[in-house]
């Protein structure tokens, strides 16, 4: 990969990373907030406390693993194949 | 209550972690006399992505961890649970925006700090500086802060004084730090987190016996406490304090020029995109158990808080005392101390690469001096060793202003080098009359507003700290010249390219 490749990738990277970001806080308020009115307890705790703590961070690591997998890509940073 | 028993197993992970920066030290000795700076500050660029992600995720999590933040859900209940939450995000997207990139630069450049990487792209030795400064000053006194709130747990747990406490993991870390380098401090960080982690599950099995299982400490919670149970916790959480946590302890923290500086510390990619999904496990994990910890104590703590001492940071300690026995007790404190040295060590040592990496060494190249690698040795040695026992001193007895400049060193950090660092790496327009503006404008207005406890819809001053450096940045910008092509070559390859 050129360099200038490896910038162009890590900027994809970068604008996906903030996409993830608005991603897990539209999943945090619509787990918590959007559940906060269900009368549905286990353990008598409530679903929101569920769905937008623990599914929370559940989501968050799914798509971490997302962006690793689908998104992310390998390559040497160092400045090895150099090209302008 | 004060016995030996007690302080031993604190003791022996404080020597555990004196004996791994010793090991460290002695296996880098061949780097450290090729190039000292580059191994000591930034650990010559090897990290893996399991101590990558740990370090990441230690440094992040402080004593307010364990003590600030469960005190507050004992009060709050879910809520603050539902609100601490967002901290899941701060590894991906410190190390997702930023790793890369600075990573690539760093390496062309040959970079060892952040403010060698603002140096490089904004050519301007008076925003250097004033970053150290910045850097210096905030990390200090939120070292000095995270020495006082273990150390007073300390005594409410162990019975031993406030200065017995200090003095044993003050030094300690000190001394680790300083022998370590970052390569020790990021491995120290790891046994850290892992101790943590243990130390949350400890309590939390501890609790589970005392107050009855999780179903029963909950039952009594939802009949005797039903406010807990509410996200907004009949106004005790407002919408405006989710959304100023999801700035100050979520998104801004993106900014913080202690996980920056990580990005230029690993091996390959490969280990970056490791960490990124074990530190968002990991600090998940460590949010989650220790502020549900904060919650159930509600079963065990059934008085209200005059009777415990009028302070929320008690909880967490009489939660520790009330549910486990002295030897435990002891165990289980190693998780805040953990939390506590594996913050104060990364601070540190940043701080110290400031001082002479980024105000020293590069004053002298000015005038066409250029240090020994010997002179670098013992300079950064030295350096280190002082800072750290200056902080310890003060911790001691910390004077008032202290607690002034700890309450604004998260914001202000965050708002000094937000749209520095985010323009700076992915704006090729942005240029340093921008940055010099952003910087001491945005934390001048960010200071002054917390001093006056000035506020815009009742949100945190961050938001005003944040706004006001993005308006600074852009006016600033377009006063200043463009970037001449060399640095373009270096920040913005891609813009070469036909």
């Amino acid at each position: 990969m050129k360099r200038s490749e490896k910038f162009r990738q890590a900027n994809r990277e970068a604008k996906a990373t903030i996409l993830a970001t608005i991603a897990v806080i539209a999943f945090w308020w619509v787990a918590g907030f959007g559940l906060a009115d269900v009368n549905i307890s286990y353990l008598h705790t409530p679903l929101w406390v569920w769905g937008g703590c623990l599914g929370t961070w559940i989501f968050a690591i799914l798509v971490t693993l997302y962006l690793t997998k689908y998104v992310f890509v390998d390559f040497d940073l160092d400045d090895k194949e150099e090209g302008k | 209550m004060s016995s030996i028993i007690n302080l031993i197993p604190v003791l022996a992970f404080l020597v555990l972690m004196l004996l791994i920066s010793v090991y460290v030290q002695k296996s880098s000795e061949d780097d450290r006399q090729k190039n000292f700076a580059k191994d000591y500050f930034i650990g010559g660029r090897t990290l893996g992505g399991f101590v990558l992600a740990m370090t990441t995720a230690a440094t992040y999590s402080s004593v307010s961890t364990f003590v600030g933040g469960p005190g507050m859900a004992w009060i709050i209940g879910y809520g603050w649970l539902y609100m601490a939450i967002v901290q899941v995000v701060v590894i991906f997207l410190v190390l997702g925006v930023f790793g890369k990139k600075i990573a690539l630069v760093a390496r062309r450049i040959d970079a060892v700090t952040v403010i060698d990487v603002l140096r490089a792209r904004y050519k301007s030795n008076f925003l250097a500086n004033f970053a150290a400064v910045v850097i210096v000053g905030f990390f200090c006194a939120t070292m000095v802060a995270q020495f006082v709130g273990a150390a007073k747990l300390f005594e409410a747990v162990t019975g031993y004084s406030y200065l017995t406490g200090l003095s044993l993991f003050g030094l300690i870390v000190v001394f680790y730090t300083t022998i370590g380098g970052f390569k020790g401090v990021a491995i120290t960080d790891s046994f850290c987190a892992i101790a943590m982690i243990a130390g949350m599950c400890l309590l939390f099995g501890a609790m589970m016996e005392t107050g009855g299982g999780f179903d029963n400490i909950m039952k009594h919670i939802s009949t005797n406490h039903p406010d807990m149970l509410e996200p907004l916790s009949r106004g005790k959480m407002p919408i405006s304090l989710y959304i100023s946590q999801w700035l100050l302890v979520g998104i801004c923290t993106l900014a913080l020029p202690q996980s920056v500086v990580r990005g230029i510390s690993f091996k390959n990619t490969q280990a970056l995109h490791r960490a990124i999904v074990i530190g968002t496990v990991v600090i998940g994990a460590m949010t989650l158990v220790a502020t549900v910890i904060g919650v159930l104590s509600k079963g065990i703590l059934t008085g209200d808080l005059a009777s415990y001492g009028g302070s929320v940071d008690n909880i967490t300690p009489l939660t520790i005392v009330k549910s486990m026995g002295p030897f435990w007790a002891g165990v289980t404190i190693i998780g805040p101390i953990a939390a506590t040295i594996s913050t104060v060590s990364s601070l540190l040592l940043a701080a110290s690469s400031s001082i002479i990496k980024d105000v020293y060494m590069n004053h002298l190249a000015s005038q066409g001096k250029e240090l020994a690698n010997d002179s670098v040795r013992n300079l950064s040695l030295a350096a280190t060793v002082i800072l750290g026992l200056a902080v310890y001193a003060i911790a001691i007895t910390p004077p008032s202003v202290i607690w002034i400049i700890n309450m604004f060193a998260f914001g202000g950090l965050q708002t000094a080098f937000f749209w520095v660092l985010i323009f700076g790496l992915f704006w090729y327009k942005a240029n340093k009359n921008g940055a010099i503006a952003a910087m001491v404008g945005g934390v001048l207005v960010y200071c002054a507003t917390m001093a006056m406890k000035i506020k815009v819809l009742d949100l945190h001053q961050i938001v005003i700290g944040i706004g006001v450096s993005l308006i600074f940045f852009l006016v600033g910008n377009s006063f200043g010249k463009t970037v001449d092509d060399e640095t373009l070559e270096i920040f913005f390859p891609e813009r070469f390219d036909n």
